[in-house]
């Protein structure tokens, strides 16, 4: 079964949460997400959102003249068919998954939470992808949890504005964190460097990597 | 029936006398009004051709009116100057252009419109969308890539391995303001 486990039948049990309503969305100011757009302003750029279509931060990412590429990883994670126990995504996963023209660059990419639900070697496959469509300093945001669990689905993250994010809980329902460690994403992600990082008081460490 | 024409939208707040009795047969472009316009662009037309929920075309669809699909259409939906409605129960397989484009039901190809692109909560896109303005309604689905940049005037958006729409037999379905083949 694949480390990546929507429906809660994967190796690593998911809890259940204290309370079964999906609590209000939380705000949290991002210290990232200020410098990243900090980066980028007065450019033109293309940016890969691996997580699903958030009309706000369409509208919001329009203000830069962007070229905007949605390709929910989760989504397609969810509708993968298994056959079997310790059945990772694998390279083929995610070549057919990030099926872009070969010339496509990015110059920034969302990923969200969404590392926090793949297992170290999807991770590994996965960096490799985008390494092939990103040019020296592409810019890579992603978020860590470090705390012992986590939403059982990923966030939905909506920008607020430059510096705040509102995290909107998809699952009431908890599953341990992988809790991984910043020199295990910079050995994973091998041709990018971390940035930035900011832990982040409600358990989130936040990377801002870029490519060498 | 495979064209519906609607009634045009009420913009105009002056009562009119009732309707004639409507026809199956394509009604001709409603005369221009007698009073002089401020305007010295060509009166846009109002009308609203509809692909009912039992229609399935083949074929390329071009027209000067605005035009709500809920049947299925395998063919480029091309109306630049009007505006295109890819109903709930629609699909289209093809490229869409149109002057404000909104997509309630489900199309695989790009999205081009020269005004904005609208994908309703309900609505899918699994192609490109090129429009200078994007409205995605959250629960919406869509996998591709979204350009705001202003679009060319003739062009489509670029293609890519998403959308490979098949170049469709062509249909002989026709009517006044829109016509479906090549």
């Amino acid at each position: 079964m694949s480390w990546f486990s929507p429906r809660g039948s994967g190796p690593r049990k998911e809890q259940q949460g204290r309370g079964q309503a999906l609590a209000e969305p939380d705000v949290h100011r991002s210290l990232a997400l200020a410098a990243l757009f900090d980066e980028i302003r007065g450019r033109k750029v293309q940016v890969l959102d691996l997580g699903p279509a958030v009309g706000s931060n369409v509208e919001f990412l329009s203000q830069f003249g962007c070229k905007l590429y949605i390709e929910d990883l989760y989504a397609a994670l969810s509708s993968r068919t298994t056959s079997g126990e310790g059945d990772l995504a694998g390279p083929e996963f995610f070549t057919e998954f990030l099926a872009i023209p070969d010339e496509t660059r990015f110059d920034v990419i969302f990923a969200w939470d969404l590392f926090n639900y793949l297992h170290r070697k999807e991770l590994v496959h996965f960096a490799a992808q985008l390494r092939r469509h990103c040019d020296r300093g592409a810019r890579l945001f992603a978020l860590m949890s470090i705390l012992k669990t986590m939403p059982a689905q990923p966030f939905r993250f909506k920008i607020q504005d430059e510096q705040h994010l509102i995290y909107e809980r998809r699952t009431s329902t908890e599953r341990p964190s992988p809790r991984y460690a910043p020199a295990e994403i910079t050995d994973t992600f091998k041709g990018f460097r971390v940035d930035r990082s900011f832990l982040l008081r409600h358990g989130i460490q936040e990377f801002l990597l870029v490519k060498d | 029936m495979a064209w519906k024409r609607d009634d045009p939208p009420a913009h105009n707040p002056e009562p009119s006398p009732a309707p004639p009795p409507r026809s199956v047969a394509p009604a001709p472009a409603p005369a221009p009004p007698a009073t002089p316009s401020s305007s010295h662009e060509p009166p846009r037309r109002t009308d609203r051709a509809t692909i009912g929920p039992s229609i399935f075309i083949k074929g390329d669809l071009s027209g000067e009116e605005d035009l709500v699909i809920e049947g299925r259409v395998e063919g480029k939906v091309d109306l630049k100057q009007n505006n295109v409605t890819v109903g709930k129960n629609g699909k289209v397989k093809a490229d869409v252009l149109g002057r404000v484009v909104t997509i309630e039901g489900e199309v695989t190809g790009n999205v081009f419109a020269r005004e904005q692109a609208i994908l309703r909560q309900a609505g899918a896109i699994f192609g490109n969308i090129q429009a200078p303005r994007v409205i995605l309604e959250d629960g919406s689905r869509f996998k591709g890539s979204i350009d705001m940049e202003a679009p060319k005037e003739t062009g489509a958006p670029n293609r890519d391995h998403r959308s490979e729409p098949s170049r469709a037999e062509p249909s002989r379905a026709e009517t006044a303001g829109v016509k479906a083949g090549v």
